[in-house]
């Protein structure tokens, strides 16, 4: 690729139109000086969007991030309460409406992914605490007649000598100064909760079955739906008899919507009951000619018949080929994955005089509020979105049709709805992880050294379609035909002529190579696909980590050593195996157990894992793993090694039983006996190292998945000589 | 009419007597601390305690449960008045989203008052019926084991209610 090529690849995946991200280049980030959506604090200190001080000495903190799981309150909270002085545990933790205040820095909208959070909010909350506190001191120094030098604080108080005074004491005179700006923020050695181990905030809620989700949300007079949507994606309804569900006792409506028929009665039941009476006829549409086979031909088709679009072309992948004494040569695949977070989808919706009010658990309170402005015709101002706790995320809760339905429902039945998705709506109507195939080809030369690495992916991609899922909602001003229009160019372009970032990241960036190349073909069925935890990574990890084994041991080399001969250039990542193999050396599985590892850099995060496993008949069992993390700073390190856990285990349903398959353009599985999670008795022990590190943190929420499936492959190979190509990881007998 | 108690009240419904005992307690009587994750059984986010059995109510009738005892996690302890489980749970941070761990916390309660001191692999049986999709496991495990295995001595008479249903 040429030098105007590569910038023009540069621009245009700047400006988000590869990535599907053309969203964020043409969204207004809205005025800042809009009143901020927290309730009005009469006797006490609103300093700015994230924080109130009553005069009896509480904190509020509004969490501009979404809480779904990974931890981002405690994170969040420990942040501002650093700079603050108040312990994160001490704020009452709510979650902030739609503001541009509440912008995730990263994005410049409210969005909460790509284990952003902690890193976008690093400087900017630090500093906002600061600010209050400083703000808070000025106020104490004037109330007690004393310089600002001679007082301290500490855990939410003032400390003037041997006096202590709660900065609610201070919040009257507080209000009426002007509030500081830029002031210094602590250095490290100062921190009293960045980087120390305390329990959740939300801990105490969610065990005692307090926390609200938004399946939780009661209002009086609500009605309850369910809605019967075509098992084939995209096909609309044609016709229903709508007589039997009405016929069923608490039925109130049964109506046409955009993305089916929903039933609505006064219960969840009843109208669960009534939709299972229904039998709706759908439009046809060309993916119901569809099954895994053809698309695992058409993948297969494509493979041979096209070069694919240039994602990075590095040297000269041919004269690295020539120069190469062993090559390898090999296709993996993975399959479509459902992100099946614990709590279905669900929103409630009261609409009434001429304003909205949402109750949803979503990644982006700003495209759920776009979107109901967009369906019910209304100014986005006049719509009120509360955030609760999501029941999981993993990707899932950015796409939000969910809430375009529960608007569509409440205008036609004036009264508030409670819209509750079913396991089999979850798992046969949602969006998902695309599948891929994946076809490496690496030499090593005869002094043992990685000369050529080439890689071609066939798959769809994320970027458009989640252009088409999150534009209506973030861009409520823009018509509907327009941003279809830019989702179909955006399918052009990613087909045609610039590989879409999320399709092939971390294919081939970890390792040294003198000639590099990765290719992209673009096959897409109509599957609708978006970012399910880790994205890119969770496909093109097992490809490039297994490669990376077979390689080794085709030429003779150990894995390990392999790997950190070819991380010079990548300082964090071969510290990161380094400090891994250490630990591979001590260990001694006993008989009968095999040792795998991978390695893997995904959202400015290094991550090492070490499998044990062991194999009875064709059973795969992972029964410990070990893992090596740089993740910078660790703000609160027990919640990074929870992350590091949690996405174990994620990766290893993945590749342990992780697989949807299509028959007739619909998705076969539909609950948990047919597309099983890990449970307890799967679970590894986890142990998690952390590298002590100084520099600024990166993401958690996610780069604990990518290594496990091929760190689980490549000791599957050790123990029974199989190598196993395709997830999920299944043995021949 | 159905009559039973709920965390220690009598309590009646007019609900069908087919209808789910985890949406009468949701939807009739407003606890909505168990949860809806799979309607079939699978999942274990919706356990409660019928007669001290730990029960997945998703598809249990509440015409079933008649004259019986139900606990759920709001009868088991509350923020003011932590269950020795619920503490654990706080203290080594178990839950991450959260959304499974009523129906966790409630199987642990079961197999502590009929087993107060189990293994780990007794604890792993037990708890083979409760999904959490976070990966919250070795925690579970842990936090199980530590209150079996705790001087604080579990007292198996804390299933009994903590507070009384708002119902
Ligand atoms: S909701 Fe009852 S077992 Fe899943
Ligand atoms: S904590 Fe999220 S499903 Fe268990």
């Amino acid at each position: 690729m040429n030098a105007s090529n590569l910038s023009r690849r540069r621009f245009l995946r700047n400006s988000g139109i590869v990535g599907g991200g053309l969203v964020i280049g043409l969204n207004l980030t809205g005025c800042s000086r809009a009143p901020l959506p927290v309730p009005p604090l009469a006797d006490g200190l609103t300093p700015n969007a994230f924080l109130q001080i009553t005069a009896d000495n509480r904190f509020i903190f509004y969490c501009p991030r979404d809480e779904m799981g990974q931890g981002v309150t405690t994170g969040l909270a420990t942040l501002i309460g650093e700079e603050l002085d108040v312990h994160p545990a001490d704020f009452e933790v709510r979650f902030g409406g739609v503001h541009p205040d509440y912008a995730n820095p990263d994005f410049r909208m409210q969005m909460t992914g790509g284990s952003t959070s902690v890193k976008a909010h690093f400087l900017p909350l630090r500093q906002a605490g600061a600010d209050t506190r400083a703000l808070l001191l000025a106020a104490a120094a004037a109330d007690l007649g004393v310089p600002v030098a001679s007082l301290r604080t500490e855990a939410g108080h003032v400390l003037n000598g041997d006096d202590r005074h709660p900065y609610g004491r201070f919040v009257g005179t507080a209000a009426s100064l002007d509030m500081p700006a830029d002031t210094p923020l602590k250095s490290r050695d100062a921190f009293r909760y960045i980087g120390h181990n305390f329990p959740r905030v939300d801990g105490v809620l969610k065990a005692t079955g307090t926390a609200q989700f938004g399946i939780d949300v009661d209002l009086p007079d609500m009605l309850h739906a369910v809605v019967r949507r075509s098992p084939v994606p995209g096909a609309r309804l044609r016709s229903v008899d709508q007589a039997p569900a009405l016929a069923m006792p608490g039925v109130t409506h049964v109506l046409a919507i955009s993305t089916g028929v929903a039933v609505v009665a006064g219960s969840h039941w009843q109208a669960k009951q009534a939709a299972g009476k229904l039998a709706p006829v759908w439009e046809d549409v060309p993916l119901a000619g569809i099954d895994s086979a053809t698309i695992q031909e058409d993948y297969a088709r494509a493979m041979e018949g096209t070069d694919g679009v240039v994602a990075l072309d590095e040297g000269d992948v041919e004269l690295g080929f020539a120069a190469a004494d062993k090559v390898v040569d090999a296709r993996y695949w993975t399959p479509y994955l459902a992100h099946a977070p614990m709590e279905p989808m669900n929103a409630v919706i009261r609409i009434a005089d001429g304003r909205a009010e949402l109750w949803s658990g979503t990644q982006s309170v700003q495209a759920a509020q776009g979107l109901v402005a967009r369906t019910a015709d209304i100014d986005p101002a006049l719509v009120t979105v509360h955030n609760t706790y999501l029941g999981g995320g993993f990707g899932r809760r950015g796409t939000l049709s969910h809430v375009t339905e529960v608007t569509e429902i409440a205008l036609a039945v004036n009264k508030p709805v409670h819209l509750l998705w079913s396991r089999e709506d979850d798992l046969r109507n949602g969006v998902y992880r695309p599948a891929s195939l994946m076809h490496l080809r690496a030499g090593v030369d005869a002094g043992g050294n990685l000369v050529a690495w080439d890689a071609h992916r066939v798959g769809s991609n994320i970027g458009p379609d989640s252009l088409r899922a999150v534009a209506p909602g973030v861009l409520p001003g823009v018509g509907e035909r327009f941003i279809h229009g830019m989702a179909d160019l955006s399918d052009r372009i990613t087909s045609d002529w610039f590989a879409d970032p999320t399709s092939t990241e971390g294919l081939a960036d970890d390792y040294d190579a003198a000639h590099r190349r990765v290719t992209q073909t673009t096959v897409n069925h109509g599957i609708p696909v978006t970012f399910w935890r880790s994205v890119g990574h969770s496909h093109t990890a097992f490809a490039k980590e297994s490669m990376m084994d077979e390689l080794a041991l085709a030429a003779g080399q150990d894995p390990v050593a392999f790997r950190l001969k070819h991380t010079r250039t990548n300082k964090r990542l071969h510290n990161v195996i380094r400090i891994a193999s250490e630990k591979l050396r001590e260990m001694q599985p006993e008989s009968g157990r095999f040792l795998g590892f991978a390695a893997h850099h995904a959202f400015d995060t290094d991550v090492a894992e070490i499998a044990e496993v062991s194999v009875t008949g064709n059973r795969i069992r992972v029964h410990k793993v070990t893992c090596v993390v740089d993740c910078g700073l660790a703000i609160n390190p027990d919640v990074v090694r929870a992350q590091m856990e949690g996405g174990i285990v994620f990766g290893l349903t993945a590749a342990l039983h992780g697989n949807l398959e299509i028959e007739g353009g619909a998705i076969r599985e539909s609950n948990f006996h047919d597309y099983p999670l890990l449970r307890m008795d799967e679970a590894p022990d986890i142990e998690v190292i952390i590298v002590d590190s100084g520099e600024a943190p990166t993401g958690v929420g996610e780069p604990g998945v990518p290594p496990i499936a091929p760190a689980v492959a490549n000791a599957v190979f050790r123990a029974t000589g199989q190598r196993l190509r395709s997830l999920p990881l299944r043995l021949s007998a | 009419m159905i009559e039973f108690t709920l965390n220690g009240k009598t309590v009646s419904t007019n609900d069908s007597p087919d209808t789910p005992l985890l949406w009468v307690v949701r939807d009739t009587f407003k606890l909505k601390g168990s949860k809806f994750g799979c309607g079939a059984g699978l999942c274990g986010a919706c356990t409660m305690h019928v007669d001290g059995a730990a029960t997945k109510t998703c598809v249990l009738p509440v015409g079933a449960v008649a004259g019986k005892a139900v606990l759920t996690i709001e009868g088991l302890g509350t923020p003011d008045n932590l269950h020795p489980l619920q503490a654990a749970w706080h203290e080594l941070s178990v839950p991450q989203c959260g959304y499974c761990q009523s129906g966790q916390i409630m199987a642990a309660a079961a197999l502590l008052a009929t087993n107060p001191h189990p293994d780990a692999q007794a604890v792993e049986a037990a708890m083979a019926g409760n999904i959490c999709r976070c990966g919250c496991y070795t925690r579970i495990k842990r936090a199980i084991l530590e209150v079996a295995g705790s001087n604080l001595a579990y007292d198996a008479t804390r299933t009994q209610p903590a507070t009384e249903a708002s119902a």
